[in-house]
């Protein structure tokens, strides 16, 4: 048996290649994921060790508790008189003190240069060579109170050089400075794309607003004494809310705040990597059906002349074994240079990465294996077991395939299998628990899989009668094709079928989403301008305080609401809190109260929470609760009121003066609302941008252009989305191309008969274009359906999350079935021209 | 019946008029040692309006020599006419028009498509042009064949007889100059072997249809006006108007 499924393989090399291809692109996005992130990983591991190798001791402020996000601990500074005493502890032999906030240089052009995400950082330059984690490469520290080092990654992009004057943005007034170094963040020519502006202390203390004041002091401890005698001598000196650790423990919390973030990137790859096997799944499933159904006088010869049932399953087994492992190999290979290709893509748009080896871990090798065979081999189980039934008798020219099965059968175990699929899905997002919404989603393509070919025969009738009267005799007999086997129809749309089905949920989501968003941005805000930082969305994404006093001289502009954010902690979870100035409330945010007061308890000090809040935390108007800020530590605060869900707002709301209380003065705002006398006039616009020229890197927008700041970032995220799917609908296409070709093979005879009787190539190429439209219209339309009942369901169910609009963006859906088509177009070329130059002597000799 | 035959014996009455011919024709598979010499020179007519059958044993280039005439295969040295066209000089659109619009075929097997009904088969090549079938000439040739019945149904619904006589059918549909039949009655029991037989000669008799009929079958070619007879790809005699046993004669000195 083992040398006839070796020969059965290499006899059908082609089919081999098309069906082997939809895993290697599987296991090929699978690997790249992996390899990328593990040298991401890796080296960013290297890098902080590297940077912190030579710190012994680190002080810094103690951390209430820990940013969800991945980001680093919100620390309170301490006095710098410490740093004095510190410096006395026997055993120190260099300590230097540092603080950090934000600083964002300004670019030649004067527009502010945004780092797509990564921190703007604003440091301290540490005098001491071997204690600084800035390594000067050119020039010198700063030697003033005007000078700055420059990262060398931000020097070379923007063709910044020593002696250079650079503006830079910072928590106060914008300020110029003379660039006296350029420096490297250890070994790399700055953080991920982060870009680093650092001072004198004495500087840096004035510009971060911390006067007096430490946010670390780095030690180095003499070669002779030991490290952790010393780390309790200087811990036995610390006052309340500082601590000591070693460098080692910064290294680490540095690197796995870095890889917390990597991780969420690793599985977001992996959740499309395996949308795209399982949709390879169906394609194998199909080819092998296909395979197993042509087969079948051969099979039934085999069990003639003595090959048991076991035999027949194994080797069929076997067969898709070694496809999966061939196709998984080079899937490998593949994901290997794709991780090459993306490492070096990431550093073209100027990201710039540390240095360091690929990584090709182990564990890479063992799941793109056992994930490609296994994904081949379950595939072709249920094929498998449908050789397995061929009865010997089938080797009789005279025999007549029976079906099977029976659609009541399949009707039964499709729709149970769909219903778990939904309960699984219901039950998943209630939770919420992201495994069960996939297994649900997995459950529910199966069932519908199972049910389509019930369906099949009379909607590719339907679908086929317009191509029948526009192509005339080739389009009936494109028509018939697709309906003669409506499982073969049916399988090869499923594949197609999970493809549109996920994009048509994402865009149903999306757009509900969105119009969300607008609806309830109407609903929150009727300030007429508002304005944001131009990297919104980045971890640091505040500006200058000082810009909301610039804005206010500008004449027209009548209210001006600064909106500050910052985090803490309730009931064990840390949550955001916003911070409005009480006064401007009713002028620039619409605040409709359940119950309590607004405006009026804002100026109290009290906390206004949402009527979901309250609801799913059940609190009332009046109660006092325990939170926890990160620099003031526990405290207890009065819930004044309840407010209707608003989308600027958020959730929690206090007053400014409450904020200021327990965050540090120099936070930044994130936003900044404002009224002008006439509305949003050009005029006014004019004279806002004229009044914050100096802050180049803030945003100004009307009402009307923030909501479609809004729309467009759903907008963009549903781009990546599609972008991740396409891999998926590829596949897809490659079995569409796979079935076509092999049914462009089993009726050779019937091709030719027709090229004898006078049809010519185009009208070939046309009848095998017309099947491929229906195959993929077919899969499309089922799809589409599935995929929208899911984006309503899942957007319906985040009602409480603040998804209040359903939409369904019928004009997308209708463009995406147009595409489908299009693509069953091109996905006909191949087979088409085969069909078409297939010879006309040789197809009605073949017996 | 009058008014159809009537029409087509308008155009095709004229005696004497050669439907096809071949020219020192030449075919030949592989190359060197290993070539194969299918047909050695062949110089044959087939007479318009005429039953014309081709005998010879296995291997004697009878098929090889009905592809080459009819532009299913491509000769290897001298010439085939269609009428006055040489068929040679045609390219592929060309070929397929020629075989669409002036030539029918019939089968030994498998020459219906699957998916259409014998109706739709019958009517293909009028379809595949894009053209109007003649209602008459339709219901006639139906009629004649004993089909009308099985109109709907699809060739897995039909028996092997009025499969072949759906072929038929869908053969003379454009009413050809040259209808070529290659073993039309290979897989037919004797019963519907002859009806069939006995309709391609009415076909010739009464409407003045052009055949040419491959057989090993000495009593279907005793169907014919003429047989002609090939051993190892060469032309080695013919019988007109001949009995089924002369023509059983002639194969056993062929070495049959």
């Amino acid at each position: 048996m083992w040398r006839i499924t070796i020969k059965g393989l290499l006899a059908h090399k082609l089919r081999l290649a098309l069906t082997g291809l939809a895993i290697v692109l599987g296991v090929t996005f699978v690997t790249g994921t992996f390899v990328l992130t593990d040298t991401l990983h890796n080296t960013f591991t290297g890098l902080f060790n590297k940077v912190y190798q030579n710190i012994d001791l680190e002080i810094r402020g103690t951390a209430a508790f820990s940013n969800p996000s991945g980001g680093t601990a919100i620390r309170k500074p301490f006095s710098e008189s410490l740093l004095s005493r510190v410096r006395a502890v026997p055993g120190v032999t260099i300590a230097d003190g540092g603080v950090g906030g934000y600083a964002q240089y300004v670019a030649k052009n004067g527009k502010a240069i945004t780092t797509g995400g990564a921190p703007t950082i604003g440091a301290t330059f540490e005098p001491d060579r071997q204690l600084s984690s800035l390594k000067l490469v050119e020039g010198t520290g700063p030697q003033n109170a005007s000078q700055v080092v420059m990262d060398q990654g931000t020097a070379r992009k923007y063709g910044f050089h020593v002696g250079d004057r650079v503006e830079i943005l910072l928590p106060g007034a914008p300020q110029t400075f003379t660039i006296s170094g350029i420096v490297r963040f250890g070994t790399a020519n700055n953080l991920a794309g982060a870009t680093i502006a650092a001072f004198q202390l004495a500087t840096a203390q004035r510009l971060f607003g911390k006067v007096g004041q430490l946010d670390t002091i780095d030690i180095i401890v003499a070669s002779g004494a030991n490290r952790s005698t010393v780390g309790r001598s200087v811990a036995a000196m610390l006052p309340r809310g500082v601590e000591v650790v070693t460098g080692q423990t910064v290294a680490n919390e540095d690197s796995s705040s870095i890889n917390q973030a990597l991780g969420f990137f690793s599985t977001g790859l992996l959740v499309f990597a395996f949308i795209s096997l399982f949709v390879g799944a169906f394609t194998i499933f199909n080819t092998f059906s296909i395979i197993v159904g042509q087969r079948t006088r051969e099979l039934a010869l085999l069990r003639i002349i003595g090959a048991s049932e076991r035999q027949i399953f194994r080797s069929v087994l076997l067969e898709a074994f070694l496809l999966g492992l061939a196709a998984s190999i080079v899937g490998l290979g593949l994901g290997v240079l794709t991780a090459m290709g993306l490492d070096a893509l990431l550093k073209a748009f100027g990201i710039a990465l540390p240095q360091g080896p690929l990584v090709f871990a182990p564990r890479t090798v063992v799941v793109a294996l056992i994930v490609g065979v296994g994904v081949t081999v379950i595939s072709a189980i249920s094929p498998a077991r449908r050789a397995v039934r061929i009865p010997p008798i089938a080797a009789l020219a005279s025999y007549l395939r029976a079906s099977a099965e029976s659609p009541r059968r399949r009707f039964v175990i499709g729709v149970a299998i769909g219903a778990l699929g939904v309960l699984a899905l219901v039950v998943g997002v209630g939770k919420p628990a992201i495994q069960l919404v996939g297994l649900g989603a997995v459950a529910i393509f199966i069932g519908v899989g199972m049910l389509a070919p019930l369906v099949a025969r009379p909607i590719s009738g339907v679908l086929g009668r317009p191509l029948a009267a526009i192509f005339g005799a080739s389009g009936k007999l494109g028509r018939r094709n697709s309906m003669r086997s409506p499982r073969r129809t049916a399988q090869t749309a499923s594949a197609l079928m999970v493809g549109l089905a996920l994009v048509s949920t994402f865009t149903v989501f999306g757009a509900s989403i969105s119009q969300s968003a607008t609806s309830g941005i109407k609903d929150a805000v009727i300030a007429d301008y508002i304005i944001t930082a131009s990297s919104a969305g980045a971890p640091q994404s505040g500006f200058s305080a000082a810009a909301a006093a610039a804005v206010a001289r500008v004449p027209g502009v009548t209210t001006v609401s600064s909106i500050n954010g910052g985090m803490f902690e309730f009931r064990r979870s840390v949550l955001n809190l916003t911070a409005i100035s009480p006064q401007d409330v009713s002028r620039t945010v619409i605040l409709r109260m359940d119950s309590g007061a607004g405006a009026s308890a804002l100026s109290n000090g009290d906390l206004l929470i949402d009527t979901t809040t309250a609801n799913s935390k059940h609190l009332q108007v009046g109660e006092r609760i325990r939170v926890t800020f990160a620099e003031t530590g526990p405290t207890t605060v009065r819930i004044g009121g309840i407010f209707k869900s608003n989308a600027v707002l958020g959730s929690y709301v206090v007053g400014d003066n409450f904020f200021r209380s327990h965050f540090a003065a120099n936070t930044l705002p994130v936003a900044i609302l404002l009224r002008a006398s006439r509305g949003s006039s050009a005029g006014t616009t004019a004279a806002i941008r004229a009044g914050l020229e100096s802050y180049p890197n803030l945003k100004i927008q009307t009402r009307a252009q923030f909501i479609e700041t809004q729309q467009a970032q759903v907008n963009q995220l549903l781009g990546l989305i599609y972008a991740l799917l396409a891999l998926a609908i590829l596949i897809a296409l490659i079995g569409i191309v796979n079935t076509l070709m092999l049914s462009v093979f089993e009726r050779t005879r019937e091709i030719g008969l027709l090229r004898a009787v006078g049809m010519r190539r185009r009208q070939v190429r046309a009848m095998i274009r017309s099947e491929a439209v229906i195959l993929s219209v077919f899969g499309a339309v089922i799809g589409i359906v599935v995929g929208t009942g899911l984006g309503v369901a899942l957007a319906d169910s985040l009602k409480q999350q603040g998804i209040t609009d359903i939409s369904v963006p019928y004009a997308s859906l209708a463009i995406f079935l147009v595409v489908a088509a299009l693509l069953g177009l091109a996905a006909a070329t191949w087979p088409a021209r085969r069909a078409a130059q297939l010879n006309v002597l040789d197809a009605i000799a073949v017996e | 019946m009058t008014t159809v035959s009537q029409s087509v014996s308008d155009t095709h009455e004229s005696p004497r008029i050669v439907a096809a011919h071949a020219v020192n024709l030449v075919k030949s598979y592989g190359s060197g040692d290993a070539e194969v010499r299918a047909l050695k020179g062949i110089n044959l007519e087939f007479e318009k309006g005429k039953f014309t059958a081709v005998m010879g044993p296995s291997g004697s280039g009878k098929s090889t020599l009905m592809h080459c005439m009819a532009g299913l295969d491509v000769p290897t040295s001298g010439q085939t006419f269609i009428g006055e066209l040489e068929v040679g000089n045609l390219n592929d659109a060309s070929l397929t028009q020629l075989r669409r619009d002036r030539i029918g075929f019939i089968f030994q097997s498998f020459n219906l498509v699957p998916t259409l009904t014998a109706g739709e088969n019958i009517t293909l090549p009028v379809d595949l042009a894009g053209g109007k079938v003649d209602k008459q000439w339709f219901d006639f040739l139906v009629g004649e064949l004993g089909i009308a019945d099985r109109l709907s149904h699809r060739p897995s619904e039909m028996s092997g007889g009025q499969q072949q006589r759906t072929a038929c059918a869908r053969a003379l549909i454009r009413r050809p100059e040259l209808i070529f039949a290659d073993e039309p009655t290979g897989n037919l029991d004797s019963n519907s072997s002859s009806e069939m037989l006995a309709f391609l000669r009415r076909s010739v008799t009464e409407y003045h249809q052009s055949i040419v009929m491959v057989t090993h079958d000495a009593r279907g070619a005793a169907y014919a006006d003429r047989v002609v007879f090939l051993a190892d790809g060469e032309l080695v005699g013919e019988l007109i108007s001949p009995s089924a046993d002369a023509v059983l004669e002639r194969m056993k000195q062929l070495g049959n």
